[in-house]
């Protein structure tokens, strides 16, 4: 089937799977303020009987951040093994999303709801999370070639004249750099995809059998996995270009919150679109080939 | 420096060391004499494939002082670049930044004296011996070298000298070297130190964080270079003459009154020259605005015209008008304030790629720096060239000692390029890019003045070392950087909101125009702030320039309640006692509220959370505004730990404000010079809310990893 058809079911499933949404922006929403309550915390005890408090973010001056960083520079480990901790946390947490994503997906025309969404969740955490550590392996490979193929930048860049040189250089890298990711984390999608399309346990052996299936489609998988990420950039455009018209005054913070959570739910609507992309490719070609014996 | 045994060395490391004030009370210094004491004849060759410099320096030298002189010191900067046991070298191991500092194998660097007499002939070279002085001791430094004299020069004797040198130019560890076919030359030529009559020469080593100190000198230097390059230099071009076969040409270069010369030279730099004008720069209004602020004459601020000469890089072409653009600024705003620019040209360098030499100051000369992609609301490179060409003023023109007292030049420039930028551009963007690529044209940073970023890093290092410690003997690089640039302005800053923008304007034009062509010590620019403003202001200058102390006034407490009409308790009331019960006092409130009668008690506490005290004539002021929009304004002179004040009036109290004019910039605290009665949150939801939405973004980004 072609990428241009598959993409196109994928967009008609992600638009019937949009309760995901409903789900995910407030799980996300919730982690991210258990994570940022003690800042608040922090900044309510230093402004909120301060004149200093009323001046934050209005544009007027930035006087405020010197004494926030003059007053919490001795809380700052804290402060980031606070985040960190929390970060590691989310990262086995978003393993158990992502089950929940996947397994609506391939419910086919089942409604996304409350118990179907975080039954998937549960159901798939523990093979997704075997498929993480898998992943290790592949981002250590990742980080030994993007590191080989550095070297020819670097020399480039060593013998340069001009600052053109060492620019393009950096970006052309930066650019090797993210491609090799794209293929490492569209590797291990399509791995977690084949999971539950199977309702598999097998993780390893899931993980070589698509050795096999990408590597005779490698580049048309590919295509469809860059043709979201061009996508998940336009947003990104667009809501940078939008944020920079919205007034830094008055209503212009509020108007700025909103519009920052609504390019998030796009945000989060590309990635449901990735695994749906994902699960049609996988399907298209696994019926295709099964029809062809 | 002291040429005088160890345990002077020592007690003159242990007072910069404690930071004890340096008071003309111990000494008096004679008045400098006017004129060049020096006069250098440099002839120089490139050597472009060995990276060589052959020189013969002619040094006709002056003894100014009332001593007689039996030796003469000299600065051998590039031998700080020889190997690592040199003082710059042997600090950047210490500070954990060596790695970054050392050149790749063939690129170091040093200066070696081949020929060194009199005029008569007297050979003085067998009597060089490499001077270390300065403490902690760097043995093997070979930054500073002394040669004796057969006999002493008398004062007002001139001493003639000639001296061949060869000089390896550096693949750059710091400021000046050669990257491919491109150089910039600076601290090139061995040049005297600076005798100080009763003190002896003041010669200090290179060292990590230590710039320059020399004489007023009278330079004409020949350079012969390929033909195929460029050269910019210190002072006007006089003549630039091909070689008979035409592979070289020699420019020649003169200028008087300046105390040091540096030189650039690249085949691919674009030359550009423009004029400013000052009949088209400056006018009418602005010298009369200027003249009633300042109470001059009008005359006295007249500008000349100035040549300003670029050197640019190609690939930084279409920023040709923005340089010119901010050095005009300079030229103006430099020369209305603080007097006119006393030199024909300035020569404005964007630095060969990967000299590290950009964002540096020389007499007549400074190097600014760029990036083929700079947003316009970026203030880069103009911040830089401002500053660079301040330095012409500011260590310049007022010749402070660099190594000693860092901020008399750092400190004082950063205070007035901050106020140049304002005045002619406003606030400035954050610059942030990513690989290269400015974010800024996707993104909306916030906007900042100079001063505001200035007093982040003032209040942070305000106990780190006093502003006027030597700078070699600062605990870190970054307290050196902070101390000197930026606490040093921000307290400048702080002196002009407290004697307002004209005084303090005439204390920076009469210390510029006074000391010009002259080596200042701090202890000069506090006289001329006492002078000038017709108060005592040392311990403005004891408390934060030669303390580590850090200045925090604060509201610690605000209540405000209502007055009761009656107390609880027993009472003489007509020689008989009278009890009175909480009915009573109920009784009273009610009839009060009928009466529409309230007062309420304001109870204000102020504290002094730092160490550091206001004196003199100075005050904090306290303002208390009350619900039904009446003020009340007191002072306090912030000498004790805490002082309380009582307000009884009709209105509840809103909030409680400690110097409302931010006067006291340097204050660490702002958010405590305030008190409200009640809490907000609008501005940390705001906040909140901004932080809130990266720690999604943070989150979004690591699930891309699972």
């Amino acid at each position: 089937m072609p990428i241009v058809k598959i993409f196109g079911q994928s967009l008609r499933t992600t638009a019937r799977k949009a309760r995901l949404l409903a789900f995910l922006w407030p799980t996300y929403f919730l982690f991210a303020i258990l994570i940022s309550a003690p800042f608040y915390f922090l900044f309510q005890s230093h402004f909120s009987r301060s004149l200093m408090g009323e001046k934050l973010l209005t544009g007027m001056d930035i006087l405020w951040l010197g004494d926030l960083v003059y007053r919490y520079q001795e809380s700052t480990p804290l402060l980031l093994g606070w985040v960190l901790g929390t970060s590691l946390l989310f990262l086995v947490f978003a393993a158990f999303l992502n089950g929940g994503i996947i397994g609506r997906i391939a419910a086919g025309e089942e409604r996304v709801t409350f118990p179907g969404f975080f039954g998937d969740c549960g159901r798939y955490f523990g093979r997704f999370f075997r498929v993480f550590l898998v992943s290790l392996a592949g981002y250590f490979l990742l980080a030994v070639v993007g590191r080989i193929a550095s070297v020819p930048f670097r020399l480039w860049s060593k013998g340069a004249s001009t600052e053109w040189t060492t620019l393009a250089s950096s970006s052309l890298r930066l650019l090797v750099f993210l491609l090799l990711f794209s293929i490492v984390r569209m590797f291990f999608d399509y791995v977690k995809v084949a999971l539950v399309s199977d309702d598999s346990r097998q993780v390893l052996r899931t993980t070589l059998r698509n050795f096999g299936f990408l590597g005779k489609r490698f580049f048309s998988a590919w295509s469809l996995f860059l043709l979201v990420g061009l996508i998940f950039i336009l947003i990104t455009l667009v809501y940078l270009t939008i944020a920079k018209m919205l007034p830094k005054t008055g209503i212009g913070p509020l108007l700025l919150f909103l519009w920052q959570q609504v390019y998030f739910l796009a945000r989060l609507w590309t990635c449901v679109l990735f695994f749906a992309t994902e699960y049609h490719f996988l399907k298209a070609h696994r019926t295709a080939s099964q029809s062809n014996l | 420096m002291k040429r005088a045994a160890w345990p002077s060395v020592i007690a003159l490391g242990m007072a910069l060391l404690l930071a004890a004030p340096l008071r003309a009370t111990q000494e008096t210094r004679p008045p400098e004499e006017p004129g060049s004491p020096v006069r250098y004849q440099i002839d120089v060759a490139l050597d472009d494939a060995g990276k060589i410099l052959r020189g013969r320096e002619e040094i006709v030298w002056r003894n100014t002082s009332r001593d007689e002189i039996p030796d003469m010191w000299f600065h051998l900067y590039w031998n700080a670049f020889k190997n690592e046991r040199s003082a710059m070298l042997e600090e950047s191991r210490e500070d954990g930044s060596l790695g970054r500092s050392l050149p790749e194998e063939g690129g170091w660097g040093y200066v070696d004296i081949t020929r060194l007499t009199q005029a008569d002939g007297t050979d003085l070279l067998p009597t060089l011996e490499f001077m270390t002085a300065d403490l902690p001791l760097h043995s093997q430094d070979r930054t500073v070298a002394r040669v004796l004299f057969p006999a002493a020069v008398k004062p007002g004797e001139e001493v003639r000298l000639l001296v061949e040198f060869e000089a390896k130019i550096p693949r750059t560890i710091a400021r000046s070297g050669y990257y491919q076919d491109s150089y910039f030359i600076a601290q090139w030529f061995p040049k005297p130190g600076v005798y100080e009559e009763g003190r002896g020469w003041n010669c200090h080593q290179y060292h990590q964080n230590s710039e320059f100190f020399a004489d007023f000198a009278d330079f004409n230097v020949r350079i012969t270079v390929p033909s195929d390059f460029v050269v910019g230099a210190s002072g006007k071009q006089m003549s630039a003459v091909s070689a008979a076969d035409g592979k070289t040409v020699t420019y020649t270069f003169e200028q008087a009154r300046i105390h040091d010369f540096a030189w650039t030279a690249d085949p691919d730099y674009l030359k550009v020259e423009r004029d400013f004008l000052a009949g088209q720069e400056v006018t009418a209004e602005e010298y009369a605005g200027l003249a009633a602020k300042l109470g001059i004459p009008e005359e006295e601020l007249k500008l000349p015209d100035v040549k300003m000469i670029l050197l640019i890089k190609p690939e930084h072409k279409a920023q040709i008008e923005r340089h010119f653009k901010a050095l005009r600024a300079g030229l103006k705003y430099y020369g209305l304030w603080f007097g006119p620019y006393p030199y024909e040209t300035v020569t404005m360098v964007d630095p060969p790629f990967r000299t590290g030499s950009g964002g540096m100051e020389y007499p007549t000369l400074f190097t600014a720096g760029t990036g083929v992609l700079r947003d316009k609301k970026v203030l880069s490179p103009e911040g830089v060239i401002i500053h660079e060409f301040g330095h012409g003023y500011w260590y310049g023109l007022v010749a402070n000692n660099e190594f000693e007292e860092a901020w008399l030049d750092e400190g004082i420039n950063t205070y007035s390029t901050g106020r140049v930028q304002a005045k002619a551009y406003g606030p400035g963007m954050f610059s942030a890019s990513l690989f290269g690529w400015p974010l800024t044209r996707l993104i909306h940073f916030p906007v900042y003045f100079d001063f505001e970023l200035d007093r982040l890093a003032a209040i942070m290092i305000a106990e780190r070392d006093p502003v006027t410690t030597a700078s070699w003997l600062f605990s870190s690089r970054m307290s050196y950087a902070m101390n000197v640039y930026m606490r040093a302005s921000t307290c400048l800053n702080t002196l002009e909101r407290y004697l307002g923008e004209a005084t303090m304007l005439r204390v920076m034009r009469a210390f510029q125009m006074r000391f010009r062509f002259r080596h200042p010590r701090t202890q000069d620019f506090i006289e001329v702030v006492n002078e000038v403003s017709g108060q005592n202001l040392t311990w403005f200058f004891e408390e934060l320039f030669f303390a580590a102390q850090n200045f925090d006034y604060g509201v610690s407490k605000l209540v405000s309640q209502k007055k009761r009409g009656r107390d609880l308790g027993v009472f003489e009331v007509d020689g008989k006692k009278q009890e009175v019960k909480p009915e009573d006092v109920e009784r009273q409130e009610k009839q009060d509220k009928e009466k529409g009668e309230k007062a309420y008690i304001t109870e204000v506490t102020l504290r002094r959370f730092g160490e550091a005290r206001l004196g003199g004539q100075a005050r904090v002021k306290l303002r208390v505004v009350f619900e039904d929009g009446n003020e009340e304004v007191r002072e306090w002179d912030g000498l004790d730990r805490w002082e309380s004040f009582r307000f009884e009036t009709p209105a509840r109290a809103k909030f409680a404000q400690l110097d409302p004019d931010l006067v006291w910039l340097i204050d660490s605290d702002l958010a405590n010079n305030s008190l409200k009665l009640k809490p907000g949150r609008g501005g940390v939801t705001r906040l909140t809310a901004r932080f809130l939405f990266w720690v999604q973004n943070h989150l979004h980004l690591l699930s891309a990893l699972i």
